[in-house]
């Protein structure tokens, strides 16, 4: 495989708060185009790696390259700018925005229009503007969210704004998303719509990686599992190998369960 | 008069006035921590304490009362106005955000000024004497007796009001659900009661300080001023320690009485510039303020 | 599909700052009521109203700019009538001491007036909520005593003989001349706000406000934005400041006190937090309650010191404050938006 189907490439991160180790020696590559998911218990450092990633936390060492690019210390705006987005494992709170206002504003980097610009109510701001319009109602539809436009988002339900959160990252058009846990806390209806949009993100070309605890439509979805446990990698592969190994299982289940559960039923 | 008598005694005079402003700064933080108001009308309650105290104490004409009774009155004055801001406004916004509850306070300023201004009007008044007056002679350095007093009694209440938060059990309850509103309240700690005792105090330091203030400087409008002062001490010392309160009292008043010594010559106000100049100074070396320790960022 | 391609058709309306022939209706309604304002006031009896007016017009362009900053931009600021105070005495300096032509000067005070609104803003753009509201403080009262320890601002007796605009051969001079030019320009003004309210910077602003940390993720530099926010807020700031004092002709230090700092973010507040609408609805009720009070205590009919009438608006705006954010924090925008709703649902109820 050549190296420059790689879109991500993290190498030997550590990040640790206090004595707890979040990332321990952690190492991933993505390739273009394919869904990664990330999966292992409660504080394996899952959302740690996102929030590395995206520029919200710097590791103490380790090395992050995006598409060629450095990204490593740099700011979240500027890693964003870059074409990666993510959603938020809690579904984030606007105390006065919209679904529109949010949606609207996530084309922020899209657009081009100088502050003086802005302050005209003609001209280069205003034609964005209907740009903007026009490309986030292709995302509302693609996501269902026609019935949510205008509601506050304050207002909304779990599961409503989840789905905002994901049409908030798509908005943005990025390369690279990455999408903590976008279905914890759905109905079984709703995470098939989730999977079912995942599966037109692959489509149309884009990288994801997914956090998520379902293991079963973490199984069908992605092309490469990454298991992790205690901040370190401990298995890697096809949902199909990851599936077969042992160390899954004992991450997932912890040591002592898993120890137990194998001399109950030999 | 020697160069160094006068920078030793513009030092010690400052630093009297400083355990006054660290008193009154105090009062700010408890009903900031206690109450989360950050009430901007602050130094209107002072304000307002000063004014009561010269209605019962009298002008130094006309006294009126005896000036422990009327100490006592004005503080009693203080603890119902603590009360009735609390019960008329700030209990009806117990759950509001803190922006909310900031901008009350803005609306309350308002109110107390417009009070003031019809009850006293906006002229300086002269306060009969509260406190043994004269010069102090110690060495070559000459104080006024009433800094003194006024200095005393600043670091006694404060010390008392220290004693209520760490000795007493309703005290200890506030200062737990200062930490932990969800966990005091499981332990029965009632937020209305913390709200109410919160306003109490700090209405009475802030009119106790005033009183303090007026009798070194007169009564009037000015001691809204002090709000400046209030947030430039918290600043300084950080809003979780008293004694770090006194001790920022201590560092502006002397550095406000330096300035103003050898520079007010050139510059009216420098003395409000300086305590200005400080804020921006602690804010731009700590970002996060004085205040404590930087809250750590979950996402 | 025939419901998405009605929706496209309506882009255009949504993005549009006035929709559909109502809204081009009550704005011709609006603008001839404002237009034939001064000629009906004129029949009266003296130029006292217009005055109002005027005064009314330059605090709605510099509430204007505090409703950007503060409504939002979400920075607490307690320094804005500083910024038109420094609008002011750099435009009174430039036009009577250094003899610069009316309309440089106003733009020069104007540009300088935005770069210190950003010096201002460096500082507060790496603390959060009420630290700004301490900068911006501390930004007022260095800024009140350096004017007023600058000898070349005339220390406490400040500057006269400010001259006024000229546009081509026009002389604004009479109130009613002024009033139309200030008509003008807070319609400008006015225009600006609400785009920006709809454009790419404004949903920076908005986006910063509600959640810093989802907004750097959206590519939002985070203290960019609030740079922004203050850079624009203090514009507005400026132009209010430079045409108040063009206007009065003269700049003083008791001109542009803390409390209009207080009331303008009080004017926001009862008006609706983070609409232009809002801010110009702020500004007209607080305008209207002071010139009532003052109109009551000036006719005599009930016998008030003019010390009881001062502290009688302390006390009314106070009021008027401590009420709306207690029970419509949402401002008399809400109240409106309520009662266009129950008009259009009636005869059915909420
Ligand atoms: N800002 C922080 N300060 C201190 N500790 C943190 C911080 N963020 C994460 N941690 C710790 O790092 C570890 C990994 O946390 P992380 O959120 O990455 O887990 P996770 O794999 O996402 O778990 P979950 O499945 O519950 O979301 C945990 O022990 C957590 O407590
Ligand atoms: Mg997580």
């Amino acid at each position: 495989m050549s190296t420059s189907n790689i879109i991500l490439h993290s190498e030997r991160l550590e990040l640790s708060f206090g004595g707890i180790k979040a990332l321990d020696s952690m190492s991933v590559e993505v390739e273009k185009g394919q869904i990664l998911s990330l999966i292992g218990p409660n504080g394996a450092g899952k959302t740690c790696f996102i929030n590395c990633v995206t520029g919200y936390y710097r590791p103490r060492e380790g090395q992050i390259v995006f598409d060629g690019t450095d990204i490593l210390g740099m700011r979240p705006h500027r890693i964003a700018r870059l074409g990666i987005s993510r959603t938020f494992q809690n579904p984030n709170t606007y105390p006065t925005m919209t679904a529109l206002d949010i949606l609207l504003a996530a084309r922020y980097m899209h657009c081009r229009a100088g502050m003086m610009e802005c302050l005209a109510p003609f001209g280069r701001s205003r034609r964005e503007e209907l740009q903007s319009r026009r490309s986030i109602e292709e995302v509302i539809t693609f996501t269902h969210i026609e019935e949510l436009r205008k509601k506050p988002i304050s207002m909304m339900s779990y599961g409503q704004r989840k789905q905002v959160e994901i049409a908030r990252a798509l908005v943005m058009q990025p390369r690279l998303v990455l999408l903590d846990e976008p279905m914890s806390g759905l109905d079984d209806v709703m995470k098939e719509m989730v999977c079912e949009l995942i599966l037109d993100m692959h489509r149309q070309g884009m990288t994801i990686v997914l956090v998520e605890h379902d293991i079963q439509t973490v199984m069908e979805l992605s092309h490469k599992v990454a298991v992790l446990d205690h901040g370190q990698k401990v298995a890697e592969g096809t949902p199909a190998e990851i599936s077969r190994d042992a160390r899954v299982a004992s991450a997932y289940l912890g040591r002592n369960e898993a120890d137990g559960q194998q001399a109950a039923c030999p | 008069m020697d160069p160094v008598i006068t920078l030793i005694q513009l030092i010690i005079s400052g630093a009297l006035v400083g355990g006054i402003y660290g008193l009154i700064a105090m009062g700010f933080v408890v009903a900031y921590r206690n109450a989360r108001v950050f009430n901007i009308a602050y130094g209107q309650l002072a304000v307002v304490g000063a004014f009561v105290a010269w209605t019962f104490v009298g002008s130094p004409a006309a006294p009126r009362l005896p000036v422990p009774f009327a100490v006592v009155a004005t503080l009693a004055v203080a603890v119902l106005l603590g009360l009735v801001v609390e019960w008329l406004l700030f209990r009806r916004m117990i759950d509001r955000s803190q922006f909310a509850t900031f901008v009350a306070s803005l609306g309350l300023l308002g109110v107390l000024q417009g009070l003031v201004m019809s009850v006293w009007g906006t002229k300086t008044l002269a306060m009969a004497p509260v406190f043994p007056k004269g010069p102090l002679h110690l060495g070559g350095i000459v104080l006024a007796r009433e800094y003194l007093w006024a200095f005393l009694v600043a670091v006694l209440l404060a010390f008392v009001i220290t004693l209520f938060f760490r000795r007493t059990r309703l005290g200890l309850a506030m200062r737990a659900a200062y930490d932990n509103q969800a966990a005091a309240r499981t332990l029965g700690v009632s937020v209305r009661l913390s709200s109410q005792v919160a306003w109490s105090i700090s209405a009475v330091i802030a009119a106790a300080g005033g009183i303090l203030i007026a009798t070194v400087g007169g009564v009037s409008m000015a001691l809204s001023e002090l709000v400046l002062v209030v947030l430039a001490v918290v600043l300084i010392a950080g809003m979780d320690s008293v004694a770090g309160c006194i001790a920022g009292g201590l560092v502006l008043a002397v550095g406000q009485n330096l300035v103003s010594y050898y520079a007010g010559a050139y510059f009216t106000g420098i003395e409000s510039v300086f305590s200005m100049v400080l804020i921006l100074i602690v804010l731009l070396v700590r970002p996060s303020g004085m205040f404590g320790t930087k809250p750590i960022e979950r996402v | 599909m025939k419901r998405g391609s009605r929706r496209q058709a309506d882009y255009g309306r949504d993005v549009a700052l006035i929709g559909g022939l109502r809204g081009w209706t009550a704005l011709a309604v609006l603008l001839v009521a404002t237009v034939v304002l001064p000629q009906l006031l004129s029949v009266t009896d003296n130029m006292k109203w217009v005055t109002f007016l005027n005064f009314t017009l330059l605090t709605i362009i510099a509430v204007l700019g505090l409703q950007i900053i503060t409504g939002m931009a979400g920075q607490i600021s307690l320094g804005h009538s500083a910024f038109l105070m420094t609008g002011g005495y750099i435009m009174a300096i430039l036009a009577t001491k250094l003899g610069f032509p009316f309309w440089i000067a106003a733009f020069l005070a104007v540009l300088a007036t935005a770069s210190v609104g950003v010096l201002v803003a460096l500082p507060a753009i790496r603390l959060k909520g009420f630290y700004v509201a301490v900068v911006t403080l501390a930004f007022f009262t260095i800024s009140q005593h350096i004017f007023q320890n600058l000898s070349i601002a005339g220390g406490i007796w400040g500057l006269s003989n400010v001259p006024g605009p000229s546009v081509g051969p026009l002389k604004i001079i009479t109130d009613t001349s002024w009033y139309y030019f200030l008509l003008l320009l807070t319609a400008i003004c006015i225009i600006a706000s609400a785009s920006l309210a709809r454009s790419r910077i404004g949903r920076s602003f908005l986006a910063v406000r509600d959640n810093e940390v989802t907004a750097s993720g959206l590519g939002i530099n985070v203290p960019g934005a609030k740079l922004r926010a203050f850079f624009i807020g203090s514009l507005f700031a400026g132009i209010a400041g430079v045409f108040w004092t063009s206007y009065v002709t003269a700049v003083r230090i008791d001109q542009f006190s803390l409390w209009d700092s207080i009331w303008y973010l009080g004017m926001i507040i009862i008006g609706g937090l983070g609409s232009t609408a809002g801010a110009v609805l702020g500004v007209l009720f607080l305008q209207l309650v002071r010139q009532v009070l003052h109109e009551i205590t000036a006719s005599g009919v009930v016998p008030l010191s003019i010390n009881f009438s001062a502290a009688l608006t302390f006390a009314v705006y106070g009021l008027a404050i401590i009420l709306f954010i207690a029970f419509r924090p949402h401002g008399l925008m809400a109240v409106w938006q309520k009662l266009k709703t129950s008009y259009k649902r009636w005869p059915f109820g909420e």
